[in-house]
């Protein structure tokens, strides 16, 4: 095994471009699989014998087997497999690695990501929009916001990846990655806490004189959902509660 | 009970498990069983790091598992066994004179040899004769990759007729 | 009201966006909240399109988008509830109600629609096994464009034809109303209060502390409330 060489600008930039489209041929078969191999391909091509050689084809065909992680932690797989490869690591360690690196990469990228972060820039959008903030400034908010956190693990995973390859693992173990969903879901909750009762009354509009209503309603309807949670899906009821409401708005 | 969950998932330890099952349920410990795994401290490390630090995860191997399936169900808390395949399970289940009464088939994905029978349930034949052992020992086996999917019955998962 | 040339931008829009759910560059333009905002911005009615966008998302919130779990697909739903609400007058009785049932069929429609999206890769993917299994990089790359253009693709038959069939569905609907728009609006508000609520505390409730964090947080949000009303 050899050290990995730096990667030109170029290549990065070129992985990193394609990670943002690292889901694009998502399936139940191979799942991101194939995007993994297009994501790292840029770096193979730095395989002895350069691309389409002997060593680039195999690699190339190793990575595109079945995977699946968080989108925005892939990078850290990314950049881990492209050392492995370039560093010369024997396939089945590689193999066992993608396989072993699929749910750590998943599990931190949820709690991280989609159970922390996206819902904590949600409701701090609300919470803009409750305090009266423009729709541009509501919208730019959000975007700004949650786009700093998402491009900057993006960039971190695949530096990091590339840096550790096979022993990324104390990279994952971060305190900022181990610690941080805690933290970000408990920002969550506190921003929810304040922005739910006011983006309810910015979107309450005509409703306004029964706004002690319809906040009762809600507290007792999210009671319902807390404790039947798992169960049902609130948006899927509300749908039917919805569609029974127009029908009889329009046939009473 | 407190092994909510007997689950086999081929990706073992991710976001649907610890999020998904984790925070309805409201999980507290993971045992994952895999003889692999359970002698690999790197892949260890790499499970680790994917468990919250409120989350307490152990790495068994079926016999050692075996050995302490007692005192995991009589814990005050809740939590959740994971297997990385069938096989492990049915020897789980064998090995501990069928305590277990309930397998959740969580995701087994794609491989040459395996043929599609859910979005994330793909099963070679040998695979199909191991939980159709399973049934007939009594066990019930139902396909559902998170808690608001239709639970899948074996039947009809064999069959390929579920959601 | 949405004219025929208002549905071509419509559509464009919601195909965008309905990638940017999964595929590229799921930089989160397609929550409902940023694409419902953009929808009555077309429409020439921003804030309409916030207001029914912060409706919609209070929904989404509960959905998370765990990758092989099915979810509904918000990106092209929310532009076709924030161009249903935008096209009515804010005297109009039930004009968010109708406008955030239409987008929660879409959305549902939608999520099935990136199942099959998801198959019919599937499917391209088994027929190049031989081409991936040598390592030729132009299959890595067709599947990948090919994945991409097609969930292009499906965005804008989605956007496309919950507009045809909602657009004008919708106009029938609010012209043979019979509730209060007060009424109205506080019955789609108070579900999308619930539905939020509850997804805020499934969210945060495993992790120590952060109920109270959620408990203090609404008690300065009533404060707030209490005080600027």
């Amino acid at each position: 095994m050899t050290t990995p060489p730096k990667l030109p600008l170029l290549t990065r930039l070129s992985m990193l471009l394609r990670l943002l489209a690292v889901q694009g041929s998502w399936n139940y078969e191979m799942m991101m699989g194939n995007g993994i191999a297009f994501a790292v391909e840029p770096a193979l091509r730095l395989l002895p014998g350069g691309k389409n050689g002997d060593a680039y084809r195999a690699a190339l065909a190793r990575q595109g087997g079945y995977f699946n992680a968080h989108p925005y932690l892939a990078g850290v797989a990314v950049g881990a497999l492209a050392s492995a490869e370039l560093s010369g690591e024997p396939p089945d360690r590689i193999e066992r690695f993608r396989t072993a690196c699929c749910g750590p990469l998943g599990s931190v990228g949820d709690r991280l990501i989609w159970a922390g972060w996206l819902p904590a820039c949600s409701v701090a959008a609300m919470l803009a929009f409750g305090l009266g903030a423009s729709p541009v400034v509501a919208v730019l908010l959000f975007l700004g916001v949650y786009n700093a956190g998402h491009l900057t693990l993006r960039v971190w995973g695949l530096r990091v990846g590339y840096r550790d390859g096979l022993r990324v693992a104390s990279a994952l173990a971060h305190p900022a990655l181990r610690c941080g969903p805690a933290h970000v879901a408990r920002a969550a909750a506190l921003i929810a806490g304040i922005a739910l009762p006011l983006a309810v009354r910015g979107i309450v509009g005509p409703a306004r004189e029964k706004l002690a209503v319809v906040m009762g309603l809600a507290a007792l309807g999210a009671f319902v959902l807390a404790r039947l949670q798992g169960r049902v899906e609130g948006w899927r009821v509300a749908m039917g509660l919805l569609a029974a409401f127009i029908l009889f708005s329009v046939v009473r | 009970m407190a092994v909510a969950l007997y689950r086999i998932d081929d990706r073992l330890i991710h976001g649907q498990v610890i999020v998904g099952w984790g925070q309805p349920l409201s999980l507290s410990f993971i045992v994952l069983v895999d003889d692999a795994v359970a002698a690999s401290d790197w892949e260890q490390d790499l499970y680790r790091a994917g468990v919250p630090p409120e989350m307490e995860v152990t790495f068994e191997s079926v016999a050692s598992a075996v050995s302490k399936m007692a005192s995991y169900e009589s814990r005050a808390d809740k939590g959740i066994v994971l297997t990385g395949d069938i096989d492990t399970m049915l020897r789980l289940v064998e090995a501990t004179a069928h305590a277990i009464h309930h397998v959740n088939l969580g995701g087994i994905h794609h491989r040459a040899g395996r043929a599609p029978r859910l979005r994330y349930v793909f099963l070679a034949p040998d695979e199909e004769a191991a939980l159709r052992t399973l049934s007939d020992a009594g066990v019930v086996v139902c396909a559902q990759d998170v808690p608001a999917a239709t639970p899948v019955p074996l039947t009809a998962v064999l069959a390929g007729s579920g959601a | 009201m949405m004219q025929l040339l208002e549905l071509l931008p419509m559509t464009i829009l919601g195909a965008i966006l309905g990638l940017d759910v999964v595929s590229f560059p799921q930089a989160m333009i397609s929550r409902p909240i940023v694409a419902a905002t953009l929808a009555g911005s077309l429409m020439g009615e921003p804030l309409r399109g916030l207001i029914a966008g912060v409706t919609l998302e209070l929904f989404a919130l509960e959905t998370l988008p765990f990758g092989a779990s099915r979810y509904p697909e918000w990106g092209s739903a929310a532009v076709v509830g924030g161009a249903i609400f935008a096209g009515q007058r804010e005297t109009t009785a039930g004009a968010l109600t109708v406008a955030v049932f239409a987008a929660l069929v879409t959305a549902s429609v939608s999520g099935w629609s990136m199942i099959q999206h998801r198959k019919v890769l599937g499917r391209w993917g088994g027929g190049m096994r031989e081409l991936l299994a040598r390592g030729s990089s132009s299959a890595v790359t067709r599947l990948q464009i090919g994945g991409l253009t097609l969930d292009l693709l499906r965005g804008a038959l989605m956007t496309f034809v919950a507009l045809a069939v909602f657009g004008p569905l919708s106009r029938n609907l609010l012209n043979t109303w019979t509730f209060t728009n007060g009424q109205s609006r506080a019955f789609v508000v108070a579900l999308a209060g619930a539905v939020g609520a509850g997804a805020v505390w499934k969210v945060v409730h495993t992790t120590s502390g952060a109920r109270w964090y959620l408990l203090g947080g609404l008690a300065v949000g009533a404060l707030m409330l209490v005080s600027r009303s």
